[in-house]
């Protein structure tokens, strides 16, 4: 009876009900465009932060720009002999290879967890994810306790490591390797002979590239943001990621003034390549790829 | 056993990536030494590269950290894990919980000559009043009163010798421009609350005996916090903390016109509020005696070799170096900007800060002023009590209530967690 | 072998491989997480002994205590007190945040919606500014001095307001998470979206449903498994919440420094020096947080899990 009625509406629809429509049609787009703002606002505010020296930057209106965006630029290339780069090279280091490596292990696991049923599958694949529950704060001092035992702390391998196993990464590889990896392709190329390694290598993996940037990219962020374990696990400022030399700009302690321009600004340069990723791996980031695996 | 375990499963999973060249740099033992140095203070390793430049066979690679707390935090860790730098720069508070872990090596042989370098009050901070020598100081932070002068002349006030003057002089701004403070009472900055107990004579800690006194919540210190409660309470003070970008723009705008400091302030206010140089002038603390006129200590920090490390002999070398050789003492000062506590190199300041053009005799008058400082015995959980500090007054001042209650619950906090880690408390 | 595989589907499965496609996470999930996992509850049963002043050499040891540091943390009054305030931040925090993400993944997923690539770059940047730096620019946002919304409501001769007074600083904080963790979520139930066949939509299109109740009749049911998911991930968040706090402490007097039960842990380890009792206190954390998520899965039968037990 609804569906009578429904269809009626659907086919001819009354021009009241156009013109609700269309009023609602513009309600969802201002929405979202509000979320927008609210999310870019405190960026705006980086941006313009940015522009001031340190006395514009506590005795002017919040938006005004100021007038040293080039001479901040200027001293935190040039604060102690361009130290500001390394800390970026470390980062996109960090981040990059780490979320590599990540996304790679993830893609295995995730895809071995979907598409097989083998015995201690359930306890690996809850015992991955049990280990988001322990929180990072807590593990850091063991973690550095442990790789102090065998003279890893202090070097670039320590930050890594542990950035390379990621539960959620796992966890969200397994559930596109389901959904976007068909049972009948995998059968089939079974069939053919393909080993196992040949079916993940060039068919399974190559399904799940899309869900793979995703993993990539959160990852890639994590790491970029994770401040405690290069806190704890890095000594060498040489070896320092972006965040936790511009914490060493910001806490100088009392007798020192923190460098609070230099932070803003370097806070702008650093969340550059973020974006520049972000658009980058927006090409590859069309999710509906899976839903047309699904169907093929 | 599940430990030994740990370490073998670990060691053969990494043991891997060590294969690959990834690991420790151990030093061939006839080449030349490097020394690993975690410091804060802006510009040190300028000064380092003098003695770079002077010593091929000592290589001193300094490497910037975060201030104070954490990198005794960072110090505790990495000593623990058995690999912590050569040298670091460590706050006096810090000294004691760093001795009492261990982490610092005695260097009475190599550093003991120095002690003539230095008032009796800064060298017994690193000696902690035994025999053994922990540090060697770097710089000190006797406190001292800094305002406008031109506000101060503009609203005719006059420059406060004792607190009763000073509370007087905070009224009296308020009466006159009822925007502005004389100062504020900070619940984030438990090393200046610290000081101003210090002047007032109360001492926290004190070995009596094979056992620690604590007394954090003595007479002298309930006379400070019942003073600034009193003035919290009037509202003639301000109480948001210092350190914010609030405060910075307090100092730069002129809401702020007065700040209970230390000598290395002119480079806090040059790097916070640069549009107001020239502005500011320096005088001693009000005092609650004048006639027997007191400062305390806020800041300071020290040079200090590891127990772990594995070449003290040239890091006490540097150490020494660094904080008497009149070259490299002059050059923290231009670089670093900081109050060197070597009494030679005090007098041998004779410009004043680039920030006060206005007051020739600057450190002049500052030396007058450090000769004045109170000593002071630090425990071994200063950070316990300053944690502490900032919880109880951070709630107090929120409650609009009295500052009082907090002491109580510094002494506690304190005295508890030596009692848990095991060490003998009296009274 | 491959002739066996032929003949059937689930039995002729390889018996190797699975293996040794989760070996190089296991192993490396064994040393880094599992490792010091138990090295923490190691830990937690041992506590440092001082003799006298506690300043020579080797004056501390360790020494094995069982169960006492859990029984100091069950019985520590202000971790309770932080538990709770945890509980009064998330249950602003939580809702906030994944109803906003909902809305706007749901936005994203009508063909009709406008500027939809930028509003998702816009609405995902925030996860991309590190802690640090978000605590510090929100910082700058809130203090009442240079805050532009109190220049704004000056200018308006409105009264300011001060978001971190003692219950301010709750939307505070949970303000500072939604930011930085809405698009997070909006990007994953997206995802779960789009992994929906198109032609169900299709299907209730043409029976005459409106967008609407396209999405909440069909679309939020199916998102359901996603939901429970990034809810969980949430509340995970949340109890851990941690550098916000810690970050935006130094500006109030309305945040203690052991404001939440891991700014306690973090206290204890590195402002005490004490790894012990936070090892204990991390592992009551851990036990709770895992408690929580059992029964989360639980009560909505593992969907989340993919039917995983």
């Amino acid at each position: 009876m609804s569906a009578v009625l429904v269809e009626d509406r659907a086919v001819t629809p009354t021009p009241r009900a156009r013109s609700v429509a269309s009023a609602l049609g513009a309600l969802p787009t201002f929405v979202l465009l509000l979320g927008a703002a609210y999310c870019l606002f405190p960026v705006a505010w980086v941006l313009v932060a940015a522009t001031k020296n340190s006395g514009q930057l506590f005795s002017t209106t919040t938006f005004s720009l100021g007038s040293s965006l080039f001479a901040n630029l200027a001293e935190l290339f040039g604060y102690r002999d361009g130290l500001f780069w390394q800390w970026v090279a470390n980062s996109a280091l960090y981040a990059g290879v780490g979320a590599l490596l990540s996304a790679a292990l993830s893609g295995v696991t995730g895809y071995a967890l979907a598409k097989y049923s083998f015995r201690g599958r359930a306890l690996i694949f809850n015992a991955l994810i049990a280990g988001v529950l322990v929180p990072g704060v807590v593990l850091a001092i063991p973690q550095y306790l442990l790789m102090s035992k065998v003279g890893l702390t202090d070097t670039y391998l320590s930050v890594l490591l542990p950035s390379v196993v990621s539960p959620y990464g796992i966890y969200l590889a397994r559930i596109y390797a389901a959904a976007a990896v068909p049972e009948d392709v995998v059968e089939a190329a079974r069939t053919d002979g393909a080993s196992e390694v040949r079916i993940l290598g060039s068919i399974a993996l190559p399904m799940m590239v899309p869900g793979l940037v995703t993993v990539f990219l959160f990852q890639f962020v994590s790491i970029w943001n994770n401040f405690m374990l290069p806190f704890i696990m890095l000594g060498d400022d040489e070896k320092f990621p972006v965040t936790l030399g511009l914490y060493t700009l910001l806490n100088q302690g009392n007798t020192t003034p923190a460098l609070y321009t230099l932070v803003v600004t370097g806070s702008l340069v650093s969340v550059l390549p973020l974006i520049a990723l972000f658009l980058t791996l927006q090409r590859y980031w069309r999710i509906d790829l899976l839903s047309g695996a699904v169907k093929a | 056993m599940r430990l030994d375990f740990a370490k073998k499963a670990v060691a053969l999973g990494l043991g891997l990536a060590l294969l690959a060249g990834c690991g420790g740099t151990e030093q061939a033992p006839d080449g030349p030494v490097e020394l690993s140095f975690w410091a804060w203070a802006p510009d040190i390793d300028k000064v380092v590269d003098k003695w770079n430049a002077d010593h091929p066979d000592v290589k001193v690679v300094v490497s910037k950290q975060a201030q104070g707390d954490d990198l005794v935090t960072k110090l505790l860790t990495s000593a623990k894990g058995g690999n912590p730098p050569d040298l670091a720069q460590v706050e006096f508070q810090a000294l004691p919980t760093l001795v009492s872990n261990d982490v610092l090596a005695d260097i009475s042989e190599g550093a003991g000559a120095a002690r003539d370098k230095f008032a009796p009050g800064i060298w017994d901070q690193v000696t902690l009043g035994g025999s053994g020598v922990y540090a060697v100081p770097q710089d000190s932070g006797p406190m001292m009163f800094y305002y406008r002068a031109d506000l101060f002349e503009q609203y005719g006030l006059k420059v406060p010798t004792t607190w009763d003057e000073y509370a007087q002089t905070a009224r009296d701004l308020r009466a006159k421009a009822s925007d502005k403070f004389l100062g504020t009472f900070s619940s984030n900055d438990p090393g200046w609350f610290a000081g101003l107990v210090q002047q007032a004579g109360g001492s926290w800690w004190s070995v009596d005996g094979d056992a620690w006194k604590v007394s954090v919540d003595d007479a002298a210190t309930r006379k400070v916090a019942g003073y600034w409660s009193g003035l919290v309470a009037e509202g003639v003070v301000d109480k948001s903390p210092m350190y914010t970008p609030e405060w910075n723009k307090a100092l730069n705008d002129g809401t702020q016109i007065g700040w209970l400091s230390a000598v290395w302030a002119p480079g806090v206010l040059k790097g916070n509020a640069e549009s107001t140089s020239g502005k500011w002038a320096m005088a001693p603390m009000p005092q609650w005696d004048a006639s027997a006129p007191r400062t305390g200590n806020w800041g300071g920090s020290t040079t200090a070799v590891t127990s772990g490390s594995k070449k003290q002999k040239a890091a006490t070398e540097f150490a020494v170096w660094l904080n008497t050789d009149p070259t490299a003492v002059e050059a923290l000062v231009t670089e670093s900007a900081i109050y060197p506590a070597a009494t030679s190199a005090q007098e041998a300041l004779t410009k004043p800060p680039a920030f006060f053009p206005n007051q020739p005799d600057f450190y002049t008058q500052a030396a007058k002023i450090a000769a004045t400082s109170s000593g002071f015995t630090w425990g071994p959980n200063v950070n316990v009590t300053y944690t502490a500090y900032k919880n109880a007054m951070g709630e107090a001042i929120t409650a609009g209530a009295d500052l009082a209650p907090a002491l109580t619950k510094m002494q506690t906090a304190t005295v508890d967690d030596m009692k848990a880690n095991g060490f003998t408390v009296s009274g | 072998m491959t002739s066996i595989r032929m003949s059937g589907r689930g039995g002729a499965a390889p018996k190797v491989a699975p293996y040794a496609f989760v070996a190089p996470a296991v192993v490396l999930f064994v040393l880094l997480f599992a490792l010091p996992i138990g090295y923490t509850v190691y830990l937690s049963l041992f506590r440092t002994e001082v003799k006298g002043l506690g300043l020579g050499r080797g004056s501390r040891s360790e020494v094995f205590v069982g169960l006492d540091n859990y029984v100091r943390a069950i019985t520590d009054a202000e971790l309770g007190a932080g538990a709770l305030r945890v509980l009064g931040y998330g249950a602003i925090l939580v809702p906030t945040m994944l109803g906003l993400a909902l809305v706007f993944a749901l936005l994203l997923d009508e063909d009709r919606v406008r500027a939809r690539g930028f509003s998702r770059i816009a609405i995902f940047l925030p996860y991309a500014i590190p802690g640090v730096i978000a605590s510090l620019l929100w910082g700058f946002l809130y203090l009442p001095a240079t805050s532009p919304f109190n220049q704004l409501l000056a200018e308006l001769s409105l009264p300011g307001v001060n978001l971190l007074s003692p219950t301010g600083i709750y939307f505070a904080l949970a303000n500072i998470a939604v930011w930085g963790g809405v698009g997070y979520n909006m990007v994953v139930l997206y995802t779960a979206l789009r992994s929906i066949p198109r032609d169900l939509y299709e299907a209730a299109r043409i029976d005459g449903c409106s967008p609407w109740q396209v999405a909440v009749r069909i679309k939020i049911p199916l998102l359901a498994p996603a939901l429970v998911l990034t809810s969980l991930f949430s509340i995970i968040a949340t109890l851990q919440v941690f550098a916000e706090p810690m970050t935006l402490a130094p500006l109030t007097n309305s945040l203690s420094r052991t404001w939440t039960p891991l700014m306690k842990v973090y206290q204890d380890a590195f402002g005490r020096g004490d790894i012990y009792s936070a090892a204990a206190t991390s592992v009551l954390i851990a036990v709770v947080m895992f408690a929580i998520s059992f029964s989360l899965l639980r009560v909505t039968r593992s969907r989340a899990f993919g039917g995983e037990r």
